[in-house]
């Protein structure tokens, strides 16, 4: 984004030497941050870690990437981005070598991030998009990013403009979940991303798979208890243990005119464990007003997890009846049923900043103590 | 009635200072090729990487927050600036493509593209002269 000074004062000068020859060799620094202020309009409220005390830290962000250009197509990479969810500790999210084989083709080698959804490759860019952040129902796997490689090829297929996006690779980063930060064990990530755009319609679909493993401590005594039982099938569809998940995407945009529909539909399965298989999607749509963006998000989430302990009989033995009770109720937990409106307003007030508004009023159809409005408020920016 | 033709009269003004500036999308003289308007949206986006006949073509944006950038991205991409900052957002971020260099003003534009057969550019229509070769005005 920013002009290169080196370039700008060559350029003005030395006409007789091209930009090429210029524009190499030196670290071209950008960053983007977001300031998200949050609040719960009710007391008793939580809705994506916010309540009635007015936070400003959780969702907000700094980050700083620095590339260079090496030459014959070889680039490097790294973006550091500190969260204040993180008590601001910065973290590498990316830190990668590119090549550029042809115009066409380039190789992404290192961390980077998986392009699970439409926005995955910038999602914390929120300058980038209409929301504060893209709604939480549909964006929310565990991990965005993984070590290994990536190929990208655009291409042209009749009027549209493709990209076909490759992943291979590991992610074995702790993660804190359900009260327990493990390491898990994310092998042989596997993905591919398609997307073809033209003009005003864009169009992606994304397929993913990995060997999952999930080391939970909760979940120990119940695999070992149905071990000693014999219930080996249902001892190892109790953990996650180099089980096999899989995740689909569908996605859309449509630009028109000013008037903006997004929409995006995901499918986490992950058989043989004890989680849920999660069904979700959102719809936008969205008018540009001059420096404003008023826009509306309807979204809905569906887990649901057959009962695996169905082959294990009731009220034969005390052991095997606490086993079954408490295994179901691991599953009762993994099934939701949720929605969201999302009401949003953006404002380009600035050449590099724009100032975000969002209300989201969600409700849990299975257990409504759970509803819960939220007001955000975002200052974003890129430089 | 006065009151109404003086601002009427400021409308004019406002709305014709804004759509009368034409851009002039400059080549180097040297190079024939043609391009579509599809064509010189794509190449501005990134898209397009190569003229009809083989060159690697080589794009030359002017500073955000000019005015004829903003008339620029306004007539020939069909988008705002601030849009076209978010585009290349998504792209530089995502190790998918760096957007091209901006130049300060229409000269600097005209002394690169009459230096450099690769080079494309746009200017106000007013400012070009005979070093450059005009594909589309706008």
């Amino acid at each position: 984004m920013k002009i290169k000074s080196s370039l700008l004062a060559v350029s003005s000068c030395l006409l007789l030497n091209t930009v090429s020859n210029v524009a190499m060799a030196d670290v071209n620094f950008n960053g983007f941050a977001s300031i998200v202020g949050g609040v719960t309009t009710a007391s008793g409220e939580q809705l994506y870690g916010y309540n009635d005390n007015i936070d400003f830290k959780k969702g907000s962000l700094f980050a700083l990437q620095a590339s260079s250009d090496l030459e014959n197509g070889l680039g490097v990479t790294a973006q550091i981005i500190a969260r204040g969810a993180n008590d601001w500790d910065p973290k590498f999210e990316w830190a990668y070598l590119s090549y550029d084989a042809t115009d066409n083709l380039r190789f992404l080698v290192g961390r980077q991030r998986a392009p699970f959804y439409m926005y995955s490759d910038f999602l914390d860019v929120s300058y980038a998009y209409p929301w504060i952040t893209p709604p939480n129902g549909v964006y929310n796997l565990l991990f965005d990013s993984f070590d290994g490689i990536g190929i990208l090829y655009s291409g042209q297929l009749g009027e549209f403009d493709t990209t076909t996006h490759f992943i291979y690779g590991k992610n074995d980063s702790a993660v804190s979940a359900l009260g327990e930060t493990i390491t898990p064990d994310f092998k042989d990530f596997t993905g591919l991303s398609f997307s073809a755009n033209r003009e005003w319609l864009t169009l992606r679909a994304a397929y993913f798979q990995a060997n999952m493993t999930m080391p939970f401590q909760f979940l120990q005594p119940l695999q070992n208890g149905w071990a000693q039982t014999g219930f080996t099938d249902i001892s190892n569809d109790v953990v996650m243990n180099g089980d096999k998940g899989t995740f689909i995407e569908l996605g859309m945009q449509i630009d028109y005119n000013d008037y903006i529909l997004n929409a995006e539909y995901t499918n986490l399965t992950l058989d043989h464990t004890p989680f849920g298989d999660q069904k979700s999607y959102y719809v936008m749509v969205g008018k540009r007003i001059d420096n404003f963006l008023v826009h509306i998000t309807y979204g809905k989430d569906d887990d649901s997890k057959n009962d695996f302990t169905a082959s294990a009989p009731f009220g034969v033995a005390p052991t095997l009846d606490f086993l079954k009770a408490s295994t179901q109720q691991i599953i009762a937990s993994q099934k939701s049923d949720e929605k969201y409106l999302i009401v949003g307003l953006r404002w380009d007030f600035h050449d590099s900043a724009a100032l975000k508004f969002e209300y989201t009023s969600f409700s849990d159809n299975l257990n409504n103590t759970n509803d819960a409005n939220l007001f955000r408020v975002a200052l974003v920016t890129v430089f | 009635m006065k009151y109404f033709t003086k601002t009427t009269l400021i409308f004019i003004m406002l709305f014709s200072s804004y759509s009368f500036a034409e851009i002039a999308i400059v080549v180097n003289a040297s190079n024939k090729t043609t391009l579509s308007d599809n064509d010189i949206k794509r190449a501005f986006m990134g898209k397009l990487k190569k003229y009809s006949n083989g060159d690697k073509i080589l794009v030359l944006n002017l500073k955000f927050g000019s005015v004829t950038r903003n008339e620029f991205d306004k007539k020939a991409l069909k988008k705002s600036s601030s849009q076209i900052k978010a585009y290349w957002s998504k792209l530089v971020f995502s190790g998918k493509g760096k957007p091209p260099p901006e130049l300060v003003s229409d000269k600097d534009v005209l002394a690169l593209v009459s230096s450099d057969s690769n080079a494309i550019g746009y200017v106000d229509a007013e400012n070009v002269d005979d070093t450059v070769r005009v594909v589309k005005r706008f």
